[in-house]
């Protein structure tokens, strides 16, 4: 539309926040950057660029540091953290043209999987009334899921793309650890954490990837290979390729509906050309608990940097420096936040480190050889993404663990590095749900080919929640 | 995990758990570590730890200076500090 001069790059993004005024309920977006973006669409507008995301406006996740915007990471910690710089990830993405009009609620830290443990409050799903939008991209999902936005920005530690994708009806990939650079991105587990896009279909999921990833020198993880141009191979047939069926999945914990979708969107596939093959993932089951050691004590180490003395949120008053520690970080974090924090130490803690820490990273290895061994015969491996449909809030109680397993079919990409995507595949009372499609490593491609050979047939992703304007 | 426990770790942690939520954090960890003890029945003989997908290590760069000099900026953004240094209570006496 704006090759075609029928809307202007200014009225493009005037629209956007009027949807996201006529949109407050559902609590999206923390920080707006009204004037500065208004500036840049007008900027395109005098002088029309040829750069491939050109006046796009797009949500930028709050854990990516945005000079001089407020990046709060869903924490009172840093409500008032204003960074000097930005994220190489976020600099790509406006170097090629994109507009950061805003930054998108998210689980405190990113740790949750819920949307619910955010200080700014709950993100709405907008499939339905007190229902969650998934976490912890949780806002850039429900703002795309809302028509706001075309896309965003989102990171995954444990599925923090692909869940809120999921119960949300749309499309995000999870890149190969060590793709896109995590400098500038408020870590929470440096061995698992990547930053992904977010948006309706897997060829906008290709060409923000293509803007996101680069080989940067200020992350020492990453990774120095050749990035392809992830729309080349879109729309390549799926004949003779090799989808793994997991045959270790418990589908029998699942709802019936959840199944059906899923057993359908594998026929779908057949019916594309490709073949089924039985796969064997015997260490799967042990995803859930293998991270929630190794995840928490990366983060114990990571969050330590919260102190209350170089930048961030301080408590009044301490009597001495060793209360200005205690008193900052007891006051900024949320439960959720203190009580991974907590397990982190308990595990790398003397006398424990070996039969939990070191344990974990063993058992790391045996999922990671898993996969090695599916890989060698089948191009993509498919999975439901999430146990079922968007749940309402507060309905997990208040049993952390019920929560966790939230997680339990994403989990197991971050522990062996896997590029992975959830796009929609279903609807189950009106409420959208997606299917998983992990990747070999590095090959993102053949995950992106896959996903948009399977929307080319079905129109899952264009379904919007009642009232939101395709 | 009993609350011994969870007051050593707090304090390794430089939180403070507050009295009234004491118990159920102490439930809740105790909950966490017996879901992740599961691990405890897999052989992991001979097996090496994971500790990075990439299991690179991680590349050295050339020592030159490449980042500017944000003292200025990063001392405005402190929540105490004066020209030179971030400020906090008195630590020697």
């Amino acid at each position: 539309m704006i090759s075609h001069k029928e809307i202007s790059n200014k009225e493009l993004v005037k629209e956007v926040y009027k949807l996201i005024n006529e949109n407050s309920h559902l609590n999206a977006f923390i920080t707006l950057n009204e004037d500065s973006s208004l500036k840049k669409a007008e900027n395109f507008d005098n002088n029309p660029s040829d750069s491939s995301l050109a006046g796009i406006p797009i949500a930028q996740k709050d854990l990516f540091c945005t000079k001089n915007l407020r990046t709060t990471c869903g924490s009172k910690i840093l409500d008032n953290f204003i960074p000097p710089y930005s994220a190489t990830v976020i600099d790509n993405l406006e170097k090629a043209g994109c507009i950061s009009i805003g930054k998108t609620n998210m689980d405190e830290f990113a740790m949750g999987s819920s949307n619910e443990t955010s200080y700014f409050g709950n993100v709405h799903n907008p499939w339905g009334e007190n229902l969650v939008p998934g976490g912890s991209s949780g806002g850039s999902a429900s703002a795309i899921a809302a028509g706001i936005v075309p896309a965003a920005s989102g990171t995954d530690t444990g599925g923090s793309i692909r869940q809120p994708a999921s119960l949300c009806g749309i499309t995000g990939l999870k890149p190969t650890y060590g793709r896109v650079s995590r400098w500038g991105m408020i870590a929470f587990a440096s061995s698992l954490d990547q930053a992904g896009p977010m948006a309706r279909t897997a060829e906008d999921c290709a060409l923000l990837l293509n803007e996101m990833c680069s080989h940067d020198i200020k992350d020492t993880t990453s990774l120095d290979e050749n990035i392809p141009n992830f729309e080349d191979a879109l729309n390549q047939s799926l004949k003779g390729k090799k989808i793994g069926v997991v045959k270790d999945l418990d589908l029998a914990s699942l709802d019936n509906n959840v199944v059906e979708v899923y057993e359908n969107s594998l026929k779908e596939f057949v019916s594309l050309g490709a073949e089924l093959v039985d796969i064997s993932l015997p260490n799967l089951s042990l995803s859930v608990p293998t991270y929630y050691v190794v995840a928490p004590a990366e983060c114990s180490s990571n969050l330590s940097r919260f102190d209350g003395v170089k930048f961030g949120r301080r408590s009044q008053n301490p009597k001495d420096l060793e209360e200005l520690y205690i008193q900052t970080r007891s006051e900024g974090f949320g439960d959720e936040v203190k009580r991974r924090i907590l397990i982190g130490s308990y595990v790398l803690s003397a006398g424990y480190y070996d039969a939990y820490y070191k344990k974990a990273q063993q058992v790391r290895r045996l999922i990671k050889k898993d996969f090695d061994e599916a890989f060698s015969d089948v191009d993509v491996i498919m999975t439901p993404t999430t146990r079922g449909a968007a749940f309402e809030m507060g309905s997990k109680g208040s049993d952390p663990i019920q929560m966790y397993l939230e997680d339990l079919f994403t989990i197991s990409a971050n522990l062996a590095g896997l590029p992975a995507m959830s796009l929609p595949n279903g609807n189950i009372d009106n409420k959208p749900i997606g299917l998983q499609i992990i990747g070999n490593f590095l090959d993102e491609s053949s995950i992106l080919n896959f996903a948009h050979m399977y929307q080319t047939k079905t129109n899952w992703h264009m379904l919007t929640p009642e009232g939101v304007i395709k | 995990m009993d609350k011994k426990t969870v007051t050593t770790i707090s304090y390794l942690s430089r939180l403070k758990i507050d009295e009234e939520k004491e118990e159920k954090i102490t439930n809740d960890l105790e909950n966490i570590i017996k879901f992740v003890d599961q691990l405890n029945d897999i052989d992991t003989s001979d097996i090496e730890p994971l500790t990075n997908p990439l299991e690179k290590t991680a590349k050295t760069r050339d020592d030159i200076v490449t980042a500017d000099n944000l003292k200025k900026e990063l001392l405005e953004i402190a929540p105490s500090s004066n020209e030179d240094y971030f400020l906090v209570p008195r630590v020697v006496e």
